[in-house]
């Protein structure tokens, strides 16, 4: 896939602390792209980098293959993640106002503001504050004034932090359509089942690197070692005495055989069933979370 | 580089956002009104002191007291030279046998309001001119000049007709004179004007500026507090550089605070308000056109002076309480000029005057005051103007990059120290 969005080798410190080094990530074209890190990882800092709301100490971005600048910016719809409106500012002013900030003439953005409203069911609250709207309208009118402008990428900060289940439901929807389009999204979050939900490719970071990154496909085939959840009276030392067994590990309340490199599924259980009394056994697919805890995990115990 | 259709967007929403609301109108309107109850009324009660006063006259002598009715202002018949609308009844009493009795009852009736005060001259007075006023306020410095001018004048006259002067020839001899101050302006003009009339235009002038520099300065910092507390900055930020949300953002309330100049100058032009004509009466005839136009490039230089300050304290303070301390600084540097508002006037070419005129953060106040009362020497206003838009550049500068990083920050109150490390950073 074409890349979209490049960060190449980009630094960035304040005083003596880097809060991102040398990371380079590439977000294909027309991908729901997940950010992925623990708090301080250097998300936001990298997001702020891409607006240019901060500038790197070295390295280069580059939109669609061209380095970002102030024009291109213009492109991208970004929602921060500390974000919020103008207070005493009438509803459709501030779409028109925010369309306007992103090149769009006074009266196209107009247009699109009462469009969006009209879609979002809140026709009849433009020329309102929007201090008299709900929190949930609050953040619609947010998520319109982010995408009024039609960008061809989106870049969302921590989007479903404070957010209740219907706005949540919401903000999923629009992802979707966004894809649909063709349009590229980026999100960054810490919860990784939302990222799993949503993403086709993803780049964990930590510590201001990047870690692990790929489609998810490529990431799980990748990092998730292929196991099988066995629910057996066997001890672990007999399941693992299995010839294609490699280690026997616990997971929440799973037991996970981990299979040897090479070793075909079938033919493991196969061998399984017939020794030892099992009452259940299926292949297990790692989650994210897993994936990423461990690879943070391994990435502190390399660094210390 | 500022983008001028970015710079436009910013400032329309900052000014239209003011405007719109009741409060610019209400300030609009109320602010004269505030300026006059500051300025113009102590003046006015100042001059207009006098009114109706009854005084007991307590003398033997019938011709004196005779001579003092014929030189005080009276109902009907105001003094020569003296159009402050004082009257003066007297009331002529003759000393009794009982003279401390007598005076007992005159500080009763002093005191209860009947008199406004009891002029004693006893006989003594042609030798060595000493009397007495029994009153309860001693304060009341234009009446009693009055009446010791009245007595004064009654003891030279009698004094001349005791020395032989024939009667008709007193009167034009003690004849009083008029000092009549006449302002000469740089082109030669003159311009006949009283004291009052100038210390009041150029008070209410220093007063105005200095006050709309302060509000303007200050709305400029809640601007960037709010942007800040509802958490908008970054959306605005993502789209145009801090510069020009900074620079955009002291234009367009810039051009509120002009706006309402617009409309107080109307206003006084037209004459629209009955309230405010007494204003006009004492400014319209002695604002020259460009004491005006100084005035507004005064305005200008000090609010973008003060406003870039202001911005810089919004941004590094997440409230105004927190921004409270740094807020007052600039308030008092502003005030300082005040301080210094009676040397300067009464002697604006003197060093000191000078030199506080020209130092920039006084300069917009202070030199405005100094041109208001005497045109200084155009390299002073050249000098003036250099140094002002110098500073401004230098405080733009460290103001915008501590912006740049305060708008971002968010929870813990930084120190000045750390502030300061923001503006050494960019």
């Amino acid at each position: 896939m074409e890349p979209h969005l490049e960060l190449r080798d980009v630094s960035k410190s304040y005083g003596r602390v880097f809060a991102v080094r040398e990371l380079s990530l590439t977000v294909p074209r027309g991908s729901v792209f997940g950010l992925l890190g623990p708090n301080g990882a250097g998300k936001t800092t990298s997001i702020r980098m891409t607006m240019r709301i901060t500038m790197p100490d070295t390295g280069e971005i580059l939109l669609g293959g061209v380095p970002i600048d102030d024009r291109l910016r213009e492109r991208i719809g970004y929602l921060p993640e500390e974000r919020g409106l103008y207070r005493k500012m009438k509803v459709l002013e501030q779409l028109e106002f925010l369309g306007e900030l992103r090149g769009l003439d006074r009266k196209e953005a107009r247009k699109r503001g009462g469009a969006w409203l009209e879609r979002l069911g809140l026709a009849d609250v433009g020329a309102r504050k929007v201090e008299e709207l709900s929190k949930g309208m609050q953040q619609k009118v947010q998520f319109a004034g982010t995408v009024i402008h039609d960008p061809e990428i989106v870049i969302l900060d921590e989007p479903f932090t404070g957010l209740d289940p219907i706005a949540t439901r919401l903000l999923k929807d629009l992802i979707d359509e966004m894809r649909q389009r063709g349009s590229t999204v980026l999100f960054s979050t810490h919860v990784l089942p939302q990222a799993e939900e949503l993403c086709d490719h993803l780049c964990l970071i930590n510590r201001g690197r990047t870690i692990l990154q790929g489609s998810l496909a490529e990431v799980r085939a990748r990092f998730a070692k292929p196991a099988l959840r066995v629910s057996s009276p066997a001890s672990d030392a007999e399941l693992a005495a299995i010839p294609g067994i490699a280690a026997v590990r616990h997971h929440n309340d799973d037991r996970l055989a981990e299979l040897a490199a090479g070793a075909v599924p079938a033919e493991v259980i196969r061998v399984l069933v017939g020794r030892l009394p099992v009452e259940g056994i299926e292949p297990y697919q790692a989650s994210l979370e897993d994936i990423f805890l461990r690879a943070v995990e391994d990435d502190h115990v390399a660094v210390v | 580089m500022l983008r001028w259709s970015k710079l436009s967007t910013i400032i329309r929403r900052e000014y239209l956002s003011r405007v719109r609301t009741k409060a610019f109108w209400i300030t609009t309107l109320a602010f004269p009104l505030i300026i006059l109850a500051f300025t113009v009324l102590p003046t006015m009660l100042m001059q207009r002191a006098g009114g109706e006063h009854t005084i007991a006259l307590l003398t033997a002598d019938e011709a004196l007291a005779k001579a003092m009715e014929a030189g005080l202002p009276t109902a009907g018949k105001t003094n020569e030279a003296d159009d402050s609308g004082f009257t003066i009844r007297l009331v002529h009493l003759t000393p009794e046998g009982d003279a401390a009795a007598q005076r007992a009852r005159l500080k009763r009736d002093v005191v209860a309001k009947r008199y406004g005060g009891v002029l004693v001259i006893p006989e003594t007075i042609y030798t060595d001119g000493k009397l007495e006023l029994l009153t309860t306020n001693t304060s009341a410095f234009q009446l009693m000049s009055r009446l010791e001018r009245a007595v004064g004048r009654g003891v030279t006259r009698l004094r001349l007709e005791r020395a032989g002067v024939p009667s008709d020839k007193v009167a034009e001899l003690t004849k009083s004179v008029d000092l009549q101050p006449v302002r000469i302006g740089k082109d030669g003009a003159e311009n006949a004007e009283g004291f009052l009339q100038s210390f009041f235009l150029s008070y209410a002038l220093m007063f105005l500026l200095w006050m709309s520099v302060m509000i303007y300065g200050m709305q400029v910092m809640r601007g960037v507090l709010e942007e800040k507390s509802s958490r908008i900055v970054e959306v605005v930020v993502a789209n145009v550089s801090a510069r020009e949300l900074m620079t955009g953002k002291i234009m367009g309330v810039g051009a509120v605070g002009l706006t309402q100049y617009a409309i107080w100058t109307l206003v006084l032009v037209n004459l629209a308000v009955p309230g405010l004509v007494t204003l006009a009466g004492y400014t319209g005839a002695v604002i020259s056109p460009w004491l005006l136009v100084f005035f507004v490039v005064f305005f200008v230089l000090g609010y973008v002076l003060y406003s870039t300050f202001y911005a810089a304290v919004g941004a590094a303070f997440n409230s105004e309480e927190e921004a409270q301390q740094m807020q007052s600084v600039a308030g008092w540097i502003i005030g300082i000029p005040f301080v210094f508002m009676f040397p300067v006037m009464n002697n604006p070419d003197s060093t000191l005057s000078v030199v506080l005129s020209l130092f920039p953060p006084f300069a917009p106040v202070l030199f405005f005051l100094r041109m208001s009362v005497q045109f200084p020497p155009t390299w002073q206003i050249v000098l003036c103007l250099v140094l002002l838009l110098g500073t401004i550049a230098v405080v733009a500068r460290v103001a915008a990059a501590v912006y740049r990083v305060g708008i971002l920050m968010y929870g813990k109150r930084p120190t000045l120290r750390e502030v300061l490390h923001w503006a050494r950073e960019s």
